[in-house]
């Protein structure tokens, strides 16, 4: 019985990939895109660091198919580098908050009294303040650093997890189906397993994928700004801040991060179909 | 299905109030407490980098940066720290400015008009633009203009404002030279920013409009009118436009967060003298008390103009604010 | 409006195929026509391909005749211009059909604007609300008028600008029978007036009250057609006659077996949820193997009475007494809409192998159930939403069974399902309680259900004792 039901979610899981909308299609085709670049090209292209000034701007040859930025450095290392860093930290805050919220949402709904009062003060306080501004002020605490962007951003984008999924937790705890489950006399763990779980899901997942685009958006956001990660560490915004005196010369130093950001985040939005507006 | 308990007008809007009064002083204490927060992580050295900010490199002593470290209050135990701190904060005094050396409260007062210029004019411009190109949308559905609302709001949120607004400078002021870039000057200066901010605005504005005006149109209390005999046209100024207004509303927070953070991304990329451009350099100085003050101002911006919309949403909608 | 309408050859189809058989229809001025039948059988298709109003997806095709003009009914937008000046339709739901935001005399009043009587708009709303009970509820909104209110006024809002022709499409969906009644009056004064009526629904008292004409239709033919009186009262068709056979007054009676030990003593309930009083000093016994009936209008509180009883609610003041051996999982509950009483995504098989499993059951005792109450065994591998509302109530009743409870609560178990499959799941119920000698909280707007199953009724009505 158990694999027949696993076929079953494998076989809509396939369908879903392979059957929705052509945008949606295309969308996750350029994520997956993305992530390859970020996870591979470092690989091949490993020296991000590396100046030389004698190759000040050098033009694209096979070895550097982006060429050499202003220090020597290789283009591609650093586009690679950045974008790894990008997805893979955007990706851990989009899981913290993820976590964090969604487990203090269904807790809040659950027991309500007093734990609801105090959770949904402390979110609606922090409502009050814009994702970016939340992580301006953190990484006031130490410039550039990897734990306090992390932080921030996690703290920034774990209230909206926290109130979707309390909202919609307590439409399902409230409804006829938990009612009956419990009369019939299923456990906490199992109403969760099998009732909240399941409509869940759906909601967390769409929840993430713009999540993570509004993640990548902010840490490339403050790195142009100049309060994001500090150079010499590669990043998005940064190498597009350090592009733009350059922009007559080389104009492949601003338009590859541009171009590589654009692709990810449009590739994140498409992938949620037509719902823009939760 | 019971009929609902019917509460006052008056009672739902003293509920609104109490809520955002309450929202307003949680959010107070935690940006105080971050603050705070980061005054105690700054490590030894900072109070001297600080100290030689104001003072220059060469002239900076060690006297100074002790100067400093006591106006920040690094030398008590830290609760009492915090009491202090939030102490004189809630009694409005937001201290100096570690870098000019300037009142926090007279510098913000500045800067919020700055703000709120950009703010209005940018809001006004996407409502402009926004709110009709959404009814149409709407109204004809997957059609051309639909079609291109679609693709706008895609491409606002993949080319950020920060993204288009060096496209704008590069176009407008470098290669065409039409505009000067940057600084506050009247006219010709806001106009560059105010189009960048509205622009992300307008498209989500569309998106939301177009989805709601679609959902009401296709509603079976928007059809009986039609069944009446009334035309579209009055069907639509009757019953559409306030369900509509009612829903779009509801998504108001959603706007306003884009707008709070457009505007800190817009007036840092075109030097304009707001509260944005003003949290990012003090965040860049680590001027703690700027910080501060900039963050709470913007904070209780937010608080207030969320707390209009609540009322707003309550005048027009009569079944009060829906969770 | 001279007085008839005709139709001639209307057709409904869905690509090729056809969801309403051609068909010919007259309407003649004071008769009024009832099409009986079931959810499926196309009914309320007729109605839309007569206004105008078919969904994108469908093809009306025939002619409609109506003072000597002639309308194609496949060009749907050629009779707008009767829309509300001489044809106006009823909502089935009017609880959604009603603007949110508008106030009821608004509401009701434009229906003149298209009219001469633009300028007294008001005065003329203000006047026929009053006439329909409704004087005060003016600045109401929707959301505080309860369903027969609302429905009343829809009537007021349709019929204001004096369209002869009216459509009723199930115009008493969800009503108790109080509200159907005054409905029911509404629809013969307006024929009596000397109007056109169509009304289309699955109320076989609403067709004994309307009297004229009467079509049944099935599976989107018409299989009987005559005078009320004929049709009612000596059907031909077989169909017909088990529709007629499914409404409660026609069924057996049930036979009482003598009631058992006390199971429930509750003395003085009270439930308040301010500002309204849903019942105080309330005084209910069950005793085993009892069927008793709660009775009252939509929206009284019966079914947070049954919750109360069942102790998934605190009751604000009183006292309810259990048996020492009612512990849990002795006490079921059956709900209104059966597809909400489901995990949505869980398929049914899933559902009964955890509850076995939760409950060290064997799994082989589901079998002979199903076998018992009709099901085939393959409907437990599909989702709850792909199973039909009669089966699935009778799934529900199976998982309740499976415990073996002393106490099953019926929350209107059948009110959404059609006549006939209504008669056969209240029968499988009642067999199954019976022969495990469970008793039966049943709740209901509907009298004769109560009367023709159950021992006792409690009456609600807010303040009074139980009967």
């Amino acid at each position: 019985m158990q694999n027949k039901d696993e076929d079953k979610e494998l076989r809509k899981l396939q369908k879903l990939f392979l059957s929705g909308s052509c945008w949606q299609r295309l969308g996750t085709l350029l994520v997956i895109a993305v992530a390859l670049f970020a996870v591979v090209a470092p690989m091949i292209w490993p020296d991000y660091a590396g100046q030389d000034l004698s190759r000040f701007l050098e033009s694209p040859s096979i070895a550097e198919p982006l060429g050499r930025d202003q220090l020597g450095r290789s283009v591609i290392a650093r586009l690679a580098r950045a974008s790894r860093i990008s997805l893979g930290l955007s990706l851990c805050c989009v899981l913290t908050a993820a976590l964090l919220g969604g487990v203090l949402g269904v807790v809040s709904s659950w027991r309500g009294g007093w734990i609801d009062t105090l959770l949904r003060s402390f979110s609606d306080a922090m409502l009050a303040l814009p994702g970016l501004l939340v992580v301006l002020i953190f990484s006031a605490m130490t410039l550039g650093g990897f734990w306090t962007l992390y932080t921030g951003l996690a703290m920034a984008q774990w209230v909206e997890y926290y109130r979707l999924v309390r909202a919609r937790s307590r439409l399902i705890l409230s409804s006829p189906h938990v009612e009956a489950a419990r009369l019939l006399g299923f456990g906490p763990l199992y109403i969760v397993r099998c009732h909240l779980w399941p409509e869940l899901r759906p909601l967390l997942l769409t929840l993430m994928a713009f999540g993570l685009a509004t993640a990548v958006l902010a840490l490339s956001t403050l790195g142009y700004i100049g309060v994001g990660l500090q150079p010499p560490t590669p990043e998005l915004g940064l190498m597009m801040t350090e592009a733009f005196p350059h922009y007559h010369e080389a104009p492949r130093l601003a338009v590859a991060p541009v171009a590589l950001l654009a692709l990810t985040l449009s590739g994140l939005i498409l992938m949620q179909g037509k719902g823009v507006a939760r | 299905m019971i009929a609902s308990s019917v509460i006052t007008m008056g009672a739902l809007s003293r509920r609104i109030a109490g809520q955002r009064l309450v929202q307003f002083v949680l959010v107070t204490l935690v940006v105080c407490s971050l603050c705070f927060l980061i005054v105690q992580q700054l490590p030894g050295d900072v109070a001297f980098r600080i100290a030689a900010g104001r003072y220059g490199y060469d002239y900076v002593t060690a006297d100074a940066a002790e100067a400093v470290r006591r106006e920040l209050g690094l030398d008590l135990p830290a609760w009492q720290q915090f009491v202090r701190w939030v102490g004189r904060t809630l009694s409005g005094d937001f201290g100096v400015s570690l870098v000019t050396g300037v009142g926090v409260a007279t510098e913000l007062g500045e800067h919020l008009r700055n703000t709120f210029e950009l703010a209005l004019s940018s809001l006004f411009l996407a409502m402009l633009v926004g709110l009709p190109v959404g009814v149409l949308s709407g109204l004809r559905p997957g059609g051309g203009l639909d079609r291109l609302t679609l693709a706008w709001t895609v491409a606002a949120r993949a080319l950020p404002a920060f993204m288009f607004g060096l496209l704008l400078i590069l176009v407008f002021s470098v290669h065409l030279e039409w505009f000067p870039v940057a600084g506050n000057e009247e006219g010709g200066t806001l106009l560059l920013p105010t189009i960048t901010l509205a622009a992300g605005l307008a498209g989500l504005m569309a998106r939301i409009v177009r989805d709601n005006v679609i959902q009401v149109t296709a509603s079976e209390y928007y059809r009986f009118a039609l069944y009446k005999g009334l035309s579209p046209a009055s069907v639509f100024f009757r019953h559409g436009l306030r369900n509509i207004g009612v829903t779009s509303i509801t998504y108001a927070g959603m706007q306003l967060i884009l707008l709070l953070e457009g505007v800190v991304v817009v007036e840092s990329l075109f030097a304009w003298p707001g509260l944005g451009h003003a949290l990012v350099h003090s965040v860049f100085w680590r001027d703690v008390p700027m910080i501060q003050g900039c963050a709470l101002m913007m904070a209780w911006l937010f608080v207030g103009m969320n707390t209009v919309t609540d009322l707003a949403c309550l005048a027009i909608d009569p079944r009060g604010r829906r969770e | 409006m001279n007085a008839t309408v005709e139709l001639q050859d209307l057709a409904v189809w869905h690509g090729t195929r056809m969801l309403v058989s051609p068909l010919d229809l007259r309407f003649s001025a004071g008769e009024a026509i009832t099409i009986l039948g079931e959810s499926g059988s196309g009914k309320s298709l007729l109605a839309h391909a007569i206004m105008g109003t078919t969904a994108s997806n469908l093809k009306a095709s025939g002619v409609l005749r109506c003072e000597g003009r002639v309308y194609d009914l496949a060009d749907p937008a050629n009779r707008r211009q009767m829309w509300g000046r001489e044809m106006a339709i009823l909502p089935q739901e009017p609880a959604i059909a009603l603007d949110p935001t508008m106030r009821t005399l608004p509401q009701v009043a434009e229906g003149l604007r298209i009219t001469p009587l633009a300028g007294k708009a008001d005065e003329h709303a203000r006047e026929r609300l009053g006439r329909l009970g409704l004087a005060g509820k003016e600045h109401h909104f929707p959301h505080t008028l309860s369903g027969g209110m609302a429905q009343r006024v829809a009537f007021a809002a349709a019929t204001i600008s004096g369209a002869r022709f009216l459509i009723a499409d199930e115009p008493t969906k969800g009503l108790d029978s109080i509200a159907r009644d005054d409905l029911g009056e509404l629809l013969r004064e307006h024929v009596a007036q000397g109007n056109l009526l169509l009304t289309i629904t699955h109320d076989i008292d609403l067709a004994r009250q309307l009297g004229g004409r009467v079509l049944v239709m099935r599976d989107s033919e018409i299989v009987e057609q005559g005078s009320a009186e004929q049709v009612l009262n000596h059907p031909r068709e077989a169909y017909t006659r088990s529709l007629l056979a499914a409404a409660p007054a026609a069924w057996d009676d049930i036979e009482h077996a003598s009631p058992g030990e006390l199971l429930i003593r509750a003395r003085g309930l009270s439930k308040r949820f301010p500002p309204l009083t849903l019942f105080s000093d309330l005084h209910v016994d069950l005793h085993a193997g009892e069927r008793v009936a709660l009775l009252a209008p939509s929206g009284t509180g019966k079914t947070t009475l049954g919750n109360v009883l069942l102790g998934l609610l605190p009751a604000d003041a009183g006292s309810i007494r259990y048996a020492p051996h009612l512990k849990h999982g002795s006490m079921q509950k059956l709900y209104q809409d059966p597809v909400t009483a489901f995990a949505p995504r869980l398929t049914l098989r899933r559902a009964f192998e955890d509850l076995c499993r939760r409950h060290r059951l064997d799994t082989g005792l589901v079998g002979p159930f199903l076998e018992r109450l009709r099901l085939p065994a393959a409907l437990l591998d599909r989702l709850p939403s792909q199973v039909s509302g009669g089966e699935l109530q009778r799934l529900a009743l199976i998982r309740a069974l499976l415990l073996k409870p002393r106490v099953v609560f019926a929350d209107e178990p059948t009110s959404r399902l059609d006549p006939v499959t209504q008669k056969d799941t209240f029968r499988c119920l009642v067999e199954e309680l019976k022969a495990v000698g469970c008793a039966l909280l049943l709740v209901t707007h509907d009298e004769t259900l109560a009367a023709k199953t159950s021992h006792r009724t409690v009456r609600l009505e807010c303040d009074l004792v139980a009967a």
